[in-house]
């Protein structure tokens, strides 16, 4: 049996970590650079944010996949609705 | 030196103080390695003021991983309280093995540092060379105090166990503005191990920095370079309100224009050391 490579088992958890915070109500897709994982959440999900509760939620949730360090990336205020997808992606 | 734990905190710390004047006499004249950080100029300053304008030289050296504001903050100290000073040029980028970026980087660094400083020192007759180096800065990973070690430098202040905050404290009753002043690392620290340091990429972060100061970003701020992405640390009081989307884009539009094409905010906000824990390098 092979093992996985490491960029498996990042991706694993990123697509693991993106339905974990989907259930926070955070959609976003992910992007995970080794240990940073970067969130591009929809506009919708930008308000739960805001929040400290879900921050550290979600924090915590980034830490059980693995990943040590956690950015967002807002969607701009000016751009319409770009990023509006329903589903969570995964880029990596 | 007093740590009994039933002793008010501010007889504690004036002991130290007290430990300290005696430290500095017992050792003059001093010349201490000068930043303008809330370390060396309070070590600076203490010294100017127990030992004379003739006991003391607080030198700073200079380069590209040394901000612009840093150095005019250490120059806006010593002229307020008197401090001599002399300032030297450093060359550490100049050095493969600094440049490469390695996790014991600061070691090359504060090599080159000592390696000019405390020849000077010694020339001009300051018998003893000391740096800021504080008590909680033992149990960080610090690979640069080898060289200091290496080069005969004391740590007076971590030697008599002044904490970070005991040295805030006794700046503000010293009346030294670096009292309540944020850590401030060289910009190198900005750089994620691995990835090499040139004066393009230093230049950068200290504009994007800069920048943010201009927004009205007060307290810790970080620009992580990660390519072409900035990932920006900010303390928890100022994380909340940039995480608004009409504000992220007035951060966004500001960090563009020094160069990065993408900017995320850490989620987590200012972590000292935060590029340590990324890349699992630790004391």
């Amino acid at each position: 049996m092979t093992q996985p490579d490491r960029g498996d088992r990042t991706a694993r958890n990123a697509t693991a970590l993106a339905a974990a915070i989907a259930q926070l109500g955070v959609q976003c897709s992910l992007e995970a650079r080794g240990g940073l994982v970067l969130l591009l959440p929809v506009k919708a999900s930008v308000e739960a944010l805001q929040s400290p509760d879900t921050r550290r939620a979600v924090l915590a949730l980034c830490r059980e996949h693995g990943f040590t360090h956690v950015g967002v990336e807002l969607p701009s205020d000016r751009r319409g609705a770009e990023r509006d997808a329903d589903a969570p992606l995964l880029r990596d | 030196m007093n740590t009994d734990s039933t002793v008010p905190s501010d007889l504690v710390l004036l002991q130290k103080e007290a430990d300290l004047a005696s430290w500095l006499a017992a050792r003059a004249p001093v010349a201490i390695g000068f930043s303008g950080g809330v370390d060396s100029a309070y070590l600076a300053v203490a010294a100017r003021l127990h030992l004379g304008t003739d006991g003391v030289l607080a030198i700073i050296g200079r380069s590209a991983s040394y901000p612009e504001a840093q150095w005019a903050a250490a120059r806006t100290v010593a002229r307020s309280f008197d401090v001599p000073v002399l300032e030297l040029d450093t060359a550490e980028l100049d050095d493969p093995r600094y440049a490469a970026n390695p996790s014991n980087r600061c070691y090359y660094c504060k090599t080159e540092l000592w390696s000019r400083l405390v020849p000077i020192a010694r020339a001009r007759g300051f018998s003893t060379v000391a740096d800021g180096t504080n008590a909680d800065d033992l149990s960080d990973w610090r690979p640069g105090a080898q060289a200091a070690r290496e080069h005969g430098v004391a740590s007076p202040l971590a030697e008599l166990g002044f904490t970070k905050q005991d040295i805030r404290d006794a700046s503000r009753r010293l009346g030294l503005p670096t009292w309540q002043q944020p850590s401030s690392p060289c910009l190198s620290s900005r750089l994620p191990y691995g990835t090499e340091v040139t004066r393009a990429r230093l230049e950068q972060i200290e504009r994007a920095e800069e920048a943010l100061r201009a927004l009205g970003i007060a307290g810790d701020l970080r620009v992580r370079y990660h390519e072409d992405l900035a990932r920006v640390e900010l303390g928890a009081d100022e994380l909340p309100r940039w995480l608004e989307p009409r504000r992220f884009d007035v951060l966004r539009d500001a960090l563009v224009k020094t160069g990065f094409e993408r900017v995320a905010l850490d989620l987590r906000g200012f972590r000292s050391g935060s590029l340590n824990v990324l890349h699992g390098v630790g004391a």
